[in-house]
């Protein structure tokens, strides 16, 4: 598995990839949107053949200076490659270009209520806070935490060059796994 | 300039005050302000009132009136640039953009320095890469406003894409030096990022590398500089500087797979034992990285080294319950060694495990989780699918069953065993099984759709793919809407195979109109881009959507495509369905009588239904255009006629069709020799013999032996020996010459004979062999009959025996209803779990009674 910036020749695949993974689609102009905006903000993991098997796609958002932060759009690992920590890694690479690029402060993002799976990794693995319930946030009429990771630490890592910090142990990302 | 046709002051506030509507789409408004002027005979027939009053009527969706009145407009007033650039905004929403750019030409000849019409233009000219054409404009828009950023960006864009670096490099230094006074924010490291792409591709990466390191304190895409520069370093064979760079990135990102790549080139490493022990040193400095020691294993190739590191790496990955395991080692199979290797080691824990609970012999080694040997049954399940030994397979699926019931892995797996067996219908029911155990996981149901689209059930599918669709509309509908490509080139083959032709057609129309509109997608980041100053990303996105249809996705649809229309184009579908007139001479009156009351009333019913029908389609024309008209916001919304399937499969042109799906595939998959051998079997049917020849050259060229190119070149000498004198002797002489070096001076009964003594043993070539050698020499039949149902052939496959099959029931060798049985019965013992070789009753029964999830449970 190969972890690596998105190109604009991705954008197609991380778009199937999120057809299959996830229940919010976006038209290819919205890839492109991304990809054309904050070329350095969305990863894509791929496998030996080059196919997309995981990507986070992402943004800024650029409401006044002060408060300057970095917005996941989707974020999405294919199941037949879960437990490698994909999400988690490139998730770091995310929050390190927004920081380094666009002076990020943190990183937000929403997800389902329901999704206990994605709220293990984002508040376990990741140190994501919960900031507030967003009521009927998804078309089919299901709530959202409204989540946010302040991202000093990767500030501080990239003035002074040091590598990226690695204590996070890799916490399953699939409900299912834990159960045998 | 002054108008070429001035109104008086009191209707000219009035035009300005139509224009003004027009940007503030307040179409309505405008339309008054349009009467109120025309209303008045003396101008009437005022031209550019006219021609706004049809560009407002677009935006309207009244499209028909809007072309008269611009039209109309235009004709009373040629020499208005207004006018035509009017006529050329309503062709550009109409996305004629070849027509667009004229107008433009033809208003710019009235008002030379128009900053709009020039601005719009080149939007045109770089859409549709009129790249001189674009140099042009952006020349002219940089010497009228040479103060704006935009104007020096698109110069030198211009030149760049013309592939004048220098001259592309010295605008932008020149810009960068007069214009732009700090702050260094994003845009201005952008910029100079996009200046440091244009000097690495004009081949100087000294200076490059030089430009790099001047302005890296104002660069903030720190990841940038250090990817390039490892990039310029190894291209100046610096190699030294290189390591370093590539370490600090590694530290970076430990899981990049290319940084390994170069690191290896800049340490110049080539033996793999060097390669072997470079990855230790990154596994201990990077003890959470799975790159490293991934890569090792593929370089590993003495048998013990791999032996020892493999067994790491299964121990480690069994130990944890890493799912993909096999998943990603699975590319080292391509070595049979390293197969085997993995084989011996997971049979060995297996036995421990069920003995000892220990992955070694040694029952004193460290007691290993009870998930280990799930881990190591779902492993082996996998191993042994891969190798096509499916009762292994199953063994082992079924033994982590029972292990544990509860892991919907499993039966994802087992699903994949009885695919890979033949059993396409079994395989989507375990699916459904898996699907049923978590609803909420979408990756799951989208397998579960496709695995139910293999096995030809086009609707569950749509049903299963619905319970993650938007409520209210149709799944199809929705997925259409998202441009879901891969349900939808999956439909257009599944269509294809049940024969649903008008239905395959209209999938991959679909396909290719998503193509479509992401091309037009580029039109609003021309401008865009400039303004954000992502040009390396923008150039980027121009090389993508050059080749756009290059992608997979096209590639498969197009397939589909031309597949159908050729069949179609052989075996034209009936106007309508034909009714089968029974026979009435031998009734007696009374029952004729019946006969004819059913017949009345069945003629009844079905005008109803026509008529209902007739109702349900208009209105959903009025549903969509009303839809189109909501969405005219966006005036560019291009008005599509609807894919409706009954008309696709009776198309008047098939071929034609054909040719527009396989142009793309013409330049753009022209490595693959199947675009060669399509593009052969449709110009073949229109009789081109040039065309004929070019696609036999390319696909001899990219494989001389391929049995379907045999074929061709087969067919085409005959239908040269039967068309060529009518041919122009100097076109004759040329294809005669071309073709030789493949003909070689043989008759096709020489070549036929050759191909089947010297060509490899496959099934396919057999296959091709035997069908030649039938067609040309009927009397030898048998042989070739005996030949192309042999299974002893060492790439012996379900889809090649599906292939012959096939044939054979086509009649390409006569009447052969016994062999056919024989066959059959021979494939079904070689392929016992293949539907495609059982018998017809037992096809059905399953296909039509899908297990419930309780059965399947009362199964295990």
């Amino acid at each position: 598995m190969n972890i690596r910036c998105a190109r604009p020749s991705d954008l197609m695949n991380m778009q199937h990839c999120n057809l299959l993974c996830l229940p919010e689609n976006y038209q290819m102009k919205y890839y492109f949107y991304h990809g054309l905006s904050w070329p350095q903000l969305s990863y894509v993991a791929e496998d030996e053949k080059g196919h997309i098997v995981g990507y986070v796609l992402a943004k800024m958002e650029e409401d006044g200076e002060d408060n300057r932060h970095g917005h996941i759009t989707s974020l999405a690992v294919k199941r037949s490659h879960r437990r490698l920590g994909l999400a988690q890694k490139l998730m770091n690479q995310a929050s390190l270009a927004m920081v380094e690029c666009f002076q990020a402060k943190y990183v937000s993002l929403h997800v389902r209520k329901s999704n206990r799976a994605a709220l293990n990794l984002y508040t376990n693995s990741l140190g994501f806070k919960i900031l507030e319930i967003e009521p009927k946030y998804y078309a089919d009429g299901e709530d959202a935490y409204s989540m946010m990771r302040d991202l000093s630490a990767f500030a501080a890592e990239s003035k002074t060059e040091l590598p990226p910090i690695e204590n996070l142990e890799i916490v399953s990302e699939s409900a299912i796994i834990s159960q045998c | 300039m002054p108008p070429s046709n001035p109104l008086p002051p009191k209707e000219n506030a009035l035009f300005k005050r139509i224009l003004r509507c027009y940007e503030h789409k307040q179409y309505k408004n405008g339309l008054k302000f349009a009467k109120q002027i025309l209303s008045n005979p003396k101008f009437q027939e005022h031209g550019e009132t006219l021609a706004m009053k049809g560009l407002t009527l677009n935006c309207l969706g009244r499209k028909d009136e809007a072309y008269e009145y611009v039209r109309r407009g235009l004709r009373n007033d040629l020499k208005s640039p207004v006018c035509w650039h009017v006529y050329g905004l309503l062709q550009r929403s109409d996305k004629k953009y070849d027509e667009a750019i004229k107008c433009y030409r033809n208003a710019l000849k009235w008002e030379k320095e128009n900053i709009q019409i020039l601005r719009d233009l080149s939007l045109l000219q770089i859409q549709m890469r009129d790249l001189e054409g674009y140099k042009d404009t952006r020349y002219q828009l940089f010497m009228l406003r040479p103060t704006q950023r935009a104007s020096w960006i698109g110069f030198a864009m211009s030149y760049h894409l013309l592939g004048d670096y220098e001259m592309a490099n010295s605008i932008l230094d020149a810009f960068r030096t007069n214009q732009m006074k700090g702050p260094y924010d994003y845009e201005h490291s952008e910029l100079l990022l996009y200046q440091n792409m244009v000097l690495a591709e004009s081949g100087q990466y000294e200076r490059a590398l030089q430009h790099l390191h001047k302005f890296s304190a104002q660069i903030l895409d720190k990841l940038s500089i250090k990817e390039t520069s490892g990039e310029y370093y190894l291209k100046l064979k610096r190699f030294k500087e290189a390591e370093a760079v590539y370490e600090d990135l590694l530290k970076r990102n430990p899981e990049n797979v290319m940084y390994y790549e170069k690191l290896i080139e800049a340490k110049q490493l080539t033996n793999p034992d060097d390669k072997v022990a470079f990855f230790d040193v990154y596994k201990k400095e990077f003890p959470r990285a799975i790159a490293p020691r991934r890569l090792q294993l593929t370089e590993a190739l003495a048998q013990p080294v791999f032996e020892k590191l493999v067994d790491e790496y299964l121990r480690h990955g069994l130990h944890k319950g890493i799912p993909p395991l096999f998943v990603d080692l699975r590319s080292l199979y391509k070595d049979k060694s390293k197969a085997e290797s993995i084989e011996k080691l997971i049979l060995q824990y297996l036995e421990n495990l069920t003995k000892n609970g220990t992955f070694g012999p040694d029952a004193s080694e460290t007691k290993q989780p009870a998930s280990a040997l799930l881990w190591a049954y779902y492993y082996a399940a996998q191993h042994f699918d891969y190798k096509q030994e499916t009762d292994r397979a199953l063994h082992y699926i079924d033994a982590a069953i029972e292990h544990t019931p509860t892991l919907i892995e499993l039966f994802i797996v087992k699903g994949r065993i009885y695919k890979h067996a033949g059993d396409p219908v079994s395989a989507y029911q375990w699916l459904e099984e898996a699907q049923a155990m978590d609803t909420a996981d979408r990756y799951v149901n989208s397998k579960c759709a496709r695995y139910m689209l293999r096995a030809g059930h086009v609707k569950r599918a749509e049903e299963m793919c619905a319970k993650f669709t938007r409520e209210g509309v149709p799944a199809t509908e929705n997925l259409n809407e998202m441009q879901c490509m891969w349900f939808q080139t999956e439909a257009a083959a599944s269509y294809k195979r049940l024969q649903q032709w008008g239905e395959a057609l209209k999938k991959a129309h679909e396909v290719d109109r998503h193509f479509s509109e992401i091309m037009e997608d580029q039109f609003d980041f021309h401008s865009y881009c400039m303004r954000k100053m992502t040009l390396r990303s923008y150039v980027g996105l121009l090389r993508l959507e050059d080749v756009l249809r290059a992608h997979p996705f096209y590639f498969r649809c197009a397939r589909v495509a031309i597949d159908v229309y050729l069949r179609l184009y052989t075996s034209p579908l009936q106007d309508a369905p034909q009714t089968q007139e029974p026979d009435t001479e031998n009734l007696a009156p009374s029952e004729l009588k019946k006969l004819r009351n059913k017949q009345r009333k069945a003629k009844r019913k079905a005008e109803q239904e026509s008529a209902l029908q007739a109702q349900v389609q208009v209105k959903r024309e009025q549903h969509h255009k009303a839809r189109q008209q909501q969405e005219q916001g966006d005036p560019e919304a291009p008005q599509l006629d609807e894919l409706v399937p009954d008309k696709l499969a009776r198309a008047e042109d098939p071929l034609e069709q054909a040719i527009k799906f396989l142009l793309p595939l013409r330049t753009l998959a022209a490595d693959r020799i199947d675009t060669h051998l399509m593009a052969f079997e449709i110009y073949y049917r229109k009789d081109k013999p040039l065309l004929m020849l070019q696609s036999i050259k390319r696909a001899f060229r990219l494989d001389s032996s391929h049995p379907h190119l045999h074929d061709c070149l087969l067919r085409f000498q005959r239908w040269l020996d039967d068309n060529l004198a009518s041919y122009n002797p100097s076109v004759a002489a040329v294809i005669t010459k071309e073709i030789e070096p493949m003909v070689r001076g043989r008759s096709a009964v020489q070549m036929a004979e050759e191909f089947i003594q010297s060509a490899e043993r496959t099934q396919a070539n057999a296959l091709w062999g035997a069908r030649a050698l039938c067609r040309l020499l009927p009397a030898r039949t048998p042989a070739a009959l005996a030949q192309a149902t042999a299974l002893d052939y060492p790439d012996t496959s379900i889809q090649g025996c599906v292939d012959v099959l096939e044939s054979l029931r086509q009649g390409e060798f006569g009447a052969c209803e016994k062999e056919i049985e024989q066959y059959i019965e021979a494939c079904r013992s070689k392929f016992p779990y293949a539907i495609a070789f059982k018998p017809a009753a037992e096809q059905d029964a399953a296909a039509d009674a899908p297990l419930q999830p309780k059965e399947i449970a009362v199964n295990n």
